[in-house]
C-alpha cells in the first residue's frame, strides 16, 4: 500500500526565549526555514524572541 | 484565694450540683489550686526548641520547602507538655475528671465524671466564679488555653519546625523565576544577535521542545 502523502505545511511551536513556558503555534511550509520572531510574551509583559522548537527532527 | 476562707454565704449561693460536688471532692484536696507546681527542669525541657525548630529559621522563602521534610512527625504522646502537666491526679485522691490506670491489671478505669458532665460542671462553676475550685480536667479554661497555645492553629506546617511538601509549582517556583530573570537579562543581547544573523537565517541554537 502506498504511503500517505505528507502535507505541504506543518504546524510548529514557537517558544518564548524568556523561559516562561509560553509558546505560540504557527503553520509554515514544510520546506521553509525554521520560524523565529519577536512577539509579546504576556508572562513577562514584554516583546521577546520566539524561536521554533525542534520536534524530534532537526531544523535546517 | 484560700479555699478554707470560702465564706458560708458563697456556698449557700452555689447550686446544689456544685455544693454536692465540692462536698464529695473538697477543693482543699482535689482542686487545681492544690496541684503541686510543675518542676522547673521539666518545664524548661519542654520549652527548648528542637533541632528541627532551629533549622526552620534559615528558611529563605515559603516556596523553598525542605525536600527532605515529609510532613512532621507527630509528637511523642508520652512526652512532657504544659497542657498534659495540668492534668494532675494525686495517686491518693484520684482526680474524678481523669481516667485512672490500674497498674496491676493494666486496664484503664473511666473518670468518675464523663466529659459531658465535666463540661456541665465547669460551665456552672464559671457562672459562679469558682472554676479554680474544680479538679483540673480537659474542660477547664486553663487546659483549653494551654492546649491552644501548644497546638497553634492545627494547620499542618504552621508550627515551629514544621514543613509541608507543597505542590510542585511551589517547590520549583524559585528556580523557575531565577531562570526567567536570567533569560530576561540576556534578552537584549539575544535579540541583537538574532537581528545580526538575518532574523534567524544563520541561527544555530534552536530550543528543544
Amino acid at each position: 500500500m502506498a504511503k500517505k502523502a505528507k502535507s505541504r505545511t506543518i504546524s510548529v511551536r514557537l517558544i518564548s526565549m524568556a523561559m516562561t513556558g509560553y509558546y505560540r503555534t504557527m503553520i509554515r511550509p514544510r520546506l521553509h526555514r525554521p520560524l523565529s520572531m519577536l512577539k509579546y510574551d504576556p508572562v513577562v509583559k514584554k516583546k521577546v524572541l520566539f524561536l521554533e522548537a525542534t520536534k524530534g527532527g532537526r531544523n535546517k | 484565694m484560700s479555699v478554707s476562707g470560702t465564706t458560708p454565704s458563697l456556698i449557700s449561693k452555689l447550686p446544689a450540683r456544685l455544693t454536692n460536688f465540692f462536698a464529695r471532692y473538697p477543693p482543699q484536696i482535689y482542686s487545681s489550686l492544690a496541684r503541686p507546681e510543675v518542676p522547673e527542669t521539666a518545664a524548661a525541657e519542654a520549652t527548648t526548641p528542637t533541632a528541627a525548630g532551629e533549622e526552620s529559621e534559615g528558611l529563605p522563602s515559603p516556596y523553598t520547602p525542605n525536600r527532605d521534610a515529609k510532613g512532621h512527625k507527630p509528637a511523642d504522646p508520652k512526652a512532657f507538655s504544659p497542657s498534659r502537666a495540668l492534668l494532675y491526679s494525686d495517686p491518693k485522691h484520684p482526680n474524678p475528671f481523669l481516667p485512672k490506670k490500674n497498674f496491676r491489671t493494666g486496664k484503664w478505669v473511666s473518670p468518675r465524671f464523663g466529659l459531658r458532665q465535666q463540661a456541665d460542671l465547669v460551665k456552672l462553676a464559671i457562672r459562679y466564679n469558682v472554676e479554680e475550685l474544680l479538679p483540673p480536667g480537659r474542660k477547664s479554661t486553663e487546659f483549653k488555653q494551654t492546649r491552644r497555645e501548644e497546638c497553634g492553629l492545627r494547620i499542618k506546617g504552621t508550627g515551629i519546625g514544621q514543613k509541608v511538601k507543597g505542590h510542585k509549582w511551589e517547590r520549583t517556583m524559585e528556580a523557575r523565576l531565577e531562570d526567567r530573570r536570567k533569560a530576561m537579562m540576556e534578552m537584549p543581547e539575544m535579540i541583537r544577535a538574532w537581528k545580526q544573523r538575518g532574523h534567524g537565517r544563520g541561527w544555530k541554537k534552536w530550543p528543544k521542545r
